[in-house]
């Protein structure tokens, strides 16, 4: 067991060194730099110098990486070169936001598509499955940003009950304010996260009931309701868990499309500008975590494995 | 699973705050809707129109331009006087200015600001204005402190209220570059220069002297700011101002249709106007800007058919602008001939190109021996009316015999493009000065010339430009040197934009400047919403 772990937080290491060096290159071989954005901006050339050199961006690129490495040791992860401001302060100003739009989602999304899934596998052919089936085809074919262009044409301008964009509308707003804020983009979200997880439910949950053990907990006369819970569930857990734990640096990394129809103020959108205007710390910064997100989620899944399933804790 | 509760439970509280006050009933409150969140509010090192817009909100100008001479006109400066060496100015502050923590704004403070965009650490956009003041030069040179400490030799406060300002030859557009404002010296004058663009001081303007003051800055989300009872002009009469940050275009719409946002500034889209417009809750407003469209021409291509002057001058040709403004821009934009705008005091309504035949763009080529070749043009995706350009230009194109094959680049794309001359004709938009100097873009020294233009003639007239205070004169001289500029054809002037703005009707007093959304906020004001909404 942690001989298993030792040797995850090594090759994670390595992962996260390949991922740095490799975000380093591409980040500075596309052109530009922050302060040539704008090309009508009337800068002094000696400003800019001057700037470059303030933000030890006129040494070579072996220095510079250096330099990046030793700080983010030191437990430093830079300063945004265009809000001059450290990365995990803008990171975390925006994480809240974040987490609350994408955690319900997810959260909405997997409950739904558990129980329709099993639903659906249970009554297999049935007028709930072939409507589902349909939906979930609908909800992976749509794009996401059109349907939530439609949802606002629809919930904010034909009947205006919600709003189309924001998150509250002051600083005081109440948690309603916010919860009618929330409704058309959790629900972008959900339709498109749901038709994803609920084929992978409806299958596992029909693989196990193909089973031999099932046929003979029906042939012992148990309810169905107890070996759905019992024994159907609990055996088709192990690829959802997988699914799930593999979405999980998402939930951090925000949802851009929906954050973008819907002006939500989280970080996909920053992510996003960042990397257009070539903030090179936060966009270092920002695909180091994700990495480091990414395979702590499979170590996630991986533990969760052994937890649910005694027969891998026998093996490890 | 309880874990996640908590995180959500957790944002709640954060977002929340402590209080859940109700809503105040009985204040005007404006909610205005911008694409983009500023990144500082800092103006003197805002390098974007959307920081330098919100900037506007907090912090006075030292001058002011009207909007439609665009003539000099007092603000913080009450008065402004060029003494008889016609070098000196001398500056008289409004009496009483205070800054919002009641701190008197004084000559040092004007005086420090000077220091600070002269300063060698200084990164911002200012300085190159500044250079004309003597002694400017050397202390940016010099750096002898950290600090925005010391001396320059053409800056002299005379007393709390006057400041002199020397310059080292005549300029005579100077004044119309003072509209930037002053920084609290008693909150700043122990900060590093280099450390100062991202002062937190500086980025919550905790004191500030504009017509508003900052209640909360809420990244990505909205600017929210309050009256301020002292400002120099009178207290402004709508009481607060959300102005909220909506990339999403289409949700802006509907967020004004819907009531939920008072005005929708400069940039709504020429076939929405038709719409917005039939609505009686919401009026059109529209204003002159100092920006226009072109198609620039590489001519740095070693044997390239564009080196040659009757070339360009085909291709100046090609495109019939009237129809553009009208099809394009529904009538949104005047056809441009050349460098001046209609916003300019030298602009000359007669001046125009005579509009050019096919027939005649194909004998002007046959002239120059390029009967036929290819050229490449480049513009940033995603910008309809420009892509609309260049399929219009390459249909007339093909009728003389030039093939145009069109690249639509990604924004940064485009850019390197454009810095690595790999185009031919690249179709984009530039700013211009408020006043009529064209040195920036058609000196031959200009910082702003990017293509090379470079004839001798126009250099003197230019120089002589800014030497004379007479405005008949510099109208005459910006005149020639126009004509001189157009006969080159180093660039297809297209058209100049209208700035379009979708407003609640119930808003008064709205009247953008060509520079600045929130000029004269302060007389703005909601008719009707007194009893709150």
């Amino acid at each position: 067991m942690i001989r298993l772990l030792l040797n995850r937080l090594w090759q994670t290491a390595i992962v996260l060194f390949g991922v740095s060096v490799i975000t380093f290159i591409i980040m500075h071989s596309a052109p530009g730099h922050p302060l040539q954005a704008n090309p009508e901006l009337r800068l002094d050339p000696t400003a800019v110098e001057r700037w470059l050199e303030l933000r030890e961006l006129d040494e070579p690129l072996p220095a510079q990486y250096i330099g990046w490495l030793s700080r983010m040791f030191r437990g430093d992860f830079g300063k945004s070169l265009i809000y001059n401001r450290p990365v995990p302060e803008l990171a975390l100003e925006r994480l809240p936001a974040t987490l609350l739009l994408t955690v319900p989602a997810f959260l909405l999304a997997l409950g739904l598509a558990i129980s329709c899934g099993t639903w659906a596998a249970l009554r297999q052919g049935g007028f709930v499955d072939r409507l589902l089936g349909l939906a979930t085809l609908a909800g992976l074919s749509l794009p996401s940003f059109w349907l939530g262009i439609i949802l606002m044409m629809l919930f904010s301008y034909g009947y205006p009950w919600l709003p189309a964009s924001g998150m509250r509308t002051a600083e005081n707003s109440s948690v309603s304010d916010i919860l009618a804020h929330l409704v058309l983009p959790v629900t972008m979200l959900v339709a498109g996260s749901f038709s994803y997880y609920v084929r992978y439910v409806r299958y596992t949950v029909l693989a196990v009931l193909s089973q031999d053990f099932i046929r003979i907990a029906r042939a012992r006369g148990f309810t169905e309701l107890y070996i759905v819970f019992r024994h159907v569930l609990p055996n088709a857990s192990l690829p959802i868990v997988t699914v799930a734990a593999l979405s999980l640096p998402q939930l951090f990394t925000g949802a851009l499309v929906a954050e973008y129809v819907f002006s939500w103020p989280g970080i996909g959108r920053w992510i996003v500008t960042s990397t257009l205007a070539r903030d090179y710390p936060v966009i270092m910064a920002v695909n180091l975590s994700a990495a480091a997100l990414v395979a702590f989620s499979n170590f996630l899944a991986d533990l969760l494995f052994l937890l649910i399933d005694p027969r891998l804790r026998f093996k490890a | 699973m309880v874990f996640v509760l908590m995180i959500i439970g957790f944002s709640f509280l954060l977002l929340n705050g402590c209080q859940k006050g109700q809503e105040e009933t009985n204040l005007q409150v404006l909610h205005v809707a911008a694409p983009a969140s500023p990144i500082t509010l800092n103006p003197l090192f805002a390098r974007d129109a959307g920081s330098l817009e919100a900037a506007a909100l907090l912090h006075p100008q030292l001058l002011g331009t009207n909007p439609d001479t665009l003539e000099v006109e007092p603000r913080l400066f009450a008065s402004f006087e060029l003494q008889a060496d016609n070098l000196t100015y001398l500056f008289r502050l409004q009496e009483g200015l205070l800054w919002s923590d009641g701190t008197p704004l004084t000559a040092d403070d004007v005086a420090f600001t000077l220091l600070l965009i002269s300063h060698g650490d200084y990164t911002g956009w200012l300085y190159p204005l500044l250079r004309f003041v003597d002694g400017a030069e050397e202390y940016r040179n010099k750096r002898l402190s950290p600090y925005a400490q010391g001396e320059i030799s053409g800056i002299r406060v005379i007393d709390e209220h006057t400041i002199a300002i020397r310059l080292k030859q005549l300029h005579a557009p100077f004044l119309s570059y003072l509209t930037f404002p002053p920084l609290p010296a008693h909150k700043l004058q122990n900060v590093k220069v280099a450390e100062m663009e991202g002062h937190p001081s500086l980025r919550n303007v905790l004191v500030g002297a504009g017509p508003y003051l900052l209640a909360a800055w809420k990244p990505d989300e909205y600017l929210h700011v309050r009256a301020n009872p002292d400002y120099h002009l009178g207290k402004p009469k709508i009481a607060e101002i959300y102005y909220r940050f909506i990339p999403n275009i289409e949700a802006q719409v509907i967020e004004l249709l819907a009531g939920k946002l008072d005005l929708l500034p400069t940039a709504v889209k020429v076939e929405d106007v038709e719409m917005l417009a039939a609505d009686r809750q919401i009026s059109i407003h529209k204003n002159e800007r100092l920006v226009y469209d072109y198609i620039a021409i590489n001519q740095k291509e070693e044997g390239s058919p564009l080196k040659d002057k009757r070339v360009r001058q085909a291709l100046a040709m090609l495109l019939d602008k009237d129809e553009l403004v009208t099809n394009l821009l529904l009538g949104n934009a005047e056809v441009l001939h050349g460098p001046l705008l209609p916003l300019h005091f030298a602009f000359d309504r007669e001046f125009s190109q005579e509009k050019g035949s096919l027939p005649a763009a194909r004998q002007l080529l046959l002239q120059a021996g390029h009967p036929q070749f290819q050229l490449k043009l480049i513009f940033n995706s995603g910008n309809i009316i420009r892509e609309n350009v260049a399929l219009l230009f390459k249909e007339q194109a093909a009728q003389v015999g030039i093939d145009v094959q069109i690249h639509a680049l990604e924004w940064e794309a485009f850019l390197a493009a454009l810095t690595n001359g790999d185009y031919d004709l690249a179709i984009l938009g530039r700013s211009a000065d408020a006043d009529p100097d064209l040195s920036f873009h058609w000196h031959s020294q200009g910082a702003g010339n990017r293509t090379g233009y470079a004839n001798e003639k126009v250099d003197r007239l230019l120089e002589e430009g800014v030497a004379v205070l007479d405005k008949e004169r510099r109208s005459e001289l910006y005149r020639q040197i126009q004509e001189l500029i157009v006969a080159d054809a180093p660039i297809i002037w297209l058209y100049t934009r209208q700035a379009i703005h979708a407003a609640s009707a119930d808003l008064q007093g709205f009247a953008a400047h060509p520079e600045s959304l929130f000029y004269n906020v302060h007389l703005w004001s909601l008719a009707g919403r007194e009893d709150g909404l």
